[in-house]
């Protein structure tokens, strides 16, 4: 009789070279630079140190109200009991809430903190302002230090600012939106965004302006127990086009960081909203977020949410199709590995009739890392006329590994068409087989299958991001054979 | 066919206060807001929580779900922020002979 190590199907090639995904991160991205900080908060949230924040930002008194209030919602609220048994080991008490690095977000990269400037150089983000970009932003720690957006769309009257400078400039616009599709009191994350809340980006895109170029925001971390609490809010008016990519990444420290963001994005009648994330926190980081859109009529938000890193993230990007014919879109990817686990998915709701969407969510699960998929459709009474589908894929590369799938169908209306499709699969010796009889190498035909799982997502990332997240890919997968 | 379900005395119901009655299996808010008395179905639509127990704010005459902070316009049920889409029963305020009475089917 055979022993169970015996029967046990040995791993191919391109699974092991995947297993090493992100393997070099400490290198590329783990680093961390001295802290040369104006301000650094000690750890713990405490009703002064909010004051203090607002009083660090001169902002009116409603805002200060508004903290405030957000954070008697934070302390009086439990934690989630669903989602990841790791919710648990979150230490509230040992986070640096508030970290100045400098004065005030510059218009030049000379303008930056040595130090600041070279880790964004290390990062690539002022060579990818220059080739592709029409607009940046740069925060380290818990404020913008760099912004920039093209001369022509400012003259179009778009705004790309930082949160911070928009409710000084913009006080009535911002205060017009603030809050209103994620209140303070949502839930538990969000309320402590609300109490502590910095940086992140304000952007307003007129009626019928097209933004061709993406506007991007980085996000980095670099001091050990940092709390990140980005707050983001895009309003695309009538018949206007924005794509907005975010990308953040930080040390690799051995305690944990937290990181909890807010966005808030509005589409108006005709307007297209996309909202790319590659989100590659280093294995430390506790990646908690929320983000929800509203699609008014004729209106499409697409989200794009590629999830690589962190040690724990639950983040379910949604869409409120509001309007008549309104669209919404998520694709999302993760990858999880050793140590892991990437709790995502996505919500629809269908408010308004004719309405459509899709979800394709995707995930590889590798040297015992869990992937989930957690997800709501609901199409409300009145919603008649509309079509969904949602497929969610997933890929487990050995048997340590784990995926799970939570979906949740809610039909109030008998006048719908919705679909849900789910799979799980192993890069098997079936498919290799065939590819190979067809001529193709081994490596090659592991590549293909990878790919060809999470192609329908990577070829929607901006050109540089997805040649990114492709490369990571086959660095991995290359130079392993024999 | 409507009837008319007493609430209270005027005066028992003072600004920014509320009264809880009972119809038909179903509670419903009477709030005086700055001196208008409005009636709303006192269950929120996202989730369920007792919209009565929430923040009432006079001066835009809504109210603010306590469990996830939905608002709610008092003189129509619709909800005017996330996480709530769907709105809620209103009733038709009556005040004869100094009684707040509201109109129910």
């Amino acid at each position: 009789m055979a022993t169970p190590d015996q029967t046990r199907v040995p791993l191919t090639s391109e699974e092991e070279g995947l297993k090493d995904l992100n393997a070099d991160y400490t290198e590329r991205y783990g680093f961390h630079d001295a802290e040369n900080y104006l301000f650094k908060a000690p750890k713990g949230l405490t009703r002064e140190l909010v004051e203090k924040i607002s009083e660090f930002k001169n902002e009116p008194q409603w805002m200060r109200e508004f903290r405030l209030k957000s954070l008697d919602h934070f302390l009086a609220r439990e934690m989630p009991t669903w989602g990841s048994p790791m919710l648990a080991e979150v230490d509230f008490d040992n986070i640096h809430y508030f970290v100045r690095a400098s004065e005030k977000p510059e218009r030049s990269w000379d303008d930056v903190p040595d130090d600041v400037k070279k880790t964004f150089d290390r990062l690539g983000i002022p060579e990818a302002e220059r080739s592709f970009l029409a607009g940046v932003g740069a925060q380290y720690e818990s404020e913008v230090v760099y912004h920039q957006v093209n001369k022509d769309l400012e003259d179009q009257g778009v705004i790309f600012l930082d949160m911070d400078s928009a409710l000084r400039d913009h006080e009535d616009l911002v205060r017009e939106y603030f809050a209103t599709i994620i209140p303070a009191n949502d839930n538990k994350l969000a309320s402590l965004n609300s109490a502590v809340w910095s940086g992140g980006s304000f952007v307003y895109v007129p009626p019928g302006v097209q933004v061709e170029m993406p506007l991007q925001a980085y996000f980095r971390i670099n001091t050990e127990n940092m709390g990140q609490f980005e707050r983001t809010i895009i309003i695309a008016d009538e018949g206007s086009y924005v794509h907005y990519v975010e990308g953040c990444t930080a040390p690799t420290y051995s305690s944990d960081s937290l990181h909890s963001a807010v966005v808030e994005l509005i589409a108006k009648p005709g307007a297209r909203i996309r909202y790319t994330t590659v989100q590659n926190w280093s294995q430390n980081v506790f990646n908690l977020v929320t983000k929800r859109a509203v699609a008014e009529k004729d209106a499409t938000v697409e989200w794009v949410d590629c999830n690589l890193g962190s040690k724990l993230t639950m983040k379910y990007p949604s869409v409120y199709l509001m309007g008549e014919r309104a669209h919404g879109e998520i694709l999302s990817i993760a990858f999880a590995g050793k140590g892991q686990h990437q709790d995502a998915g996505g919500k629809i709701v269908h408010v308004a009739p004719n309405t459509t969407s899709n979800i394709f969510a995707k995930s590889i699960s590798k040297d015992g890392g869990r992937s989930s998929y957690r997800g709501l459709l609901e199409v409300a009474k009145g919603a008649g006329g509309s079509k969904s589908k949602v497929v969610c894929d997933a890929l487990l590369l050995d048997e340590e590994s784990r995926s799970d799938t939570y979906p949740t169908i809610r039909i109030g209306e008998d006048d719908v068409d919705v679909g849900h499709e789910a799979t799980v699969s192993k890069v098997g010796d079936e498919q290799l087989f065939y590819l190979m009889s067809h001529g193709i190498s081994e490596e090659e035909a592991g590549k293909l299958i990878v790919n060809g799982f999470i192609e329908p997502i990577v070829k929607e990332l901006p050109m540089e991001y997805a040649v990114e997240m492709n490369r990571l890919i086959e660095l991995q997968m290359e130079g392993s054979i024999g | 066919m409507t009837s008319l379900l007493e609430v209270c005395a005027v005066d028992e119901l003072q600004p920014g206060s509320c009264r809880i009655v009972e119809w038909d299996g179903d509670q419903i808010g009477v709030f005086n807001c700055d001196g208008e008395i409005l009636a709303m179905e006192d269950r929120c639509s996202h989730d369920g929580a007792p919209l009565a127990e929430g923040v009432l704010d006079p001066d835009s005459c809504t109210i603010e779900c306590p469990r996830h902070g939905a608002i709610f316009d008092l003189r129509t049920g619709i909800p005017t922020t996330l996480p709530a889409y769907i709105p809620v029963d209103t009733f038709p305020v009556v005040v004869e002979d100094g009684l707040i009475k509201i109109e129910v089917d």
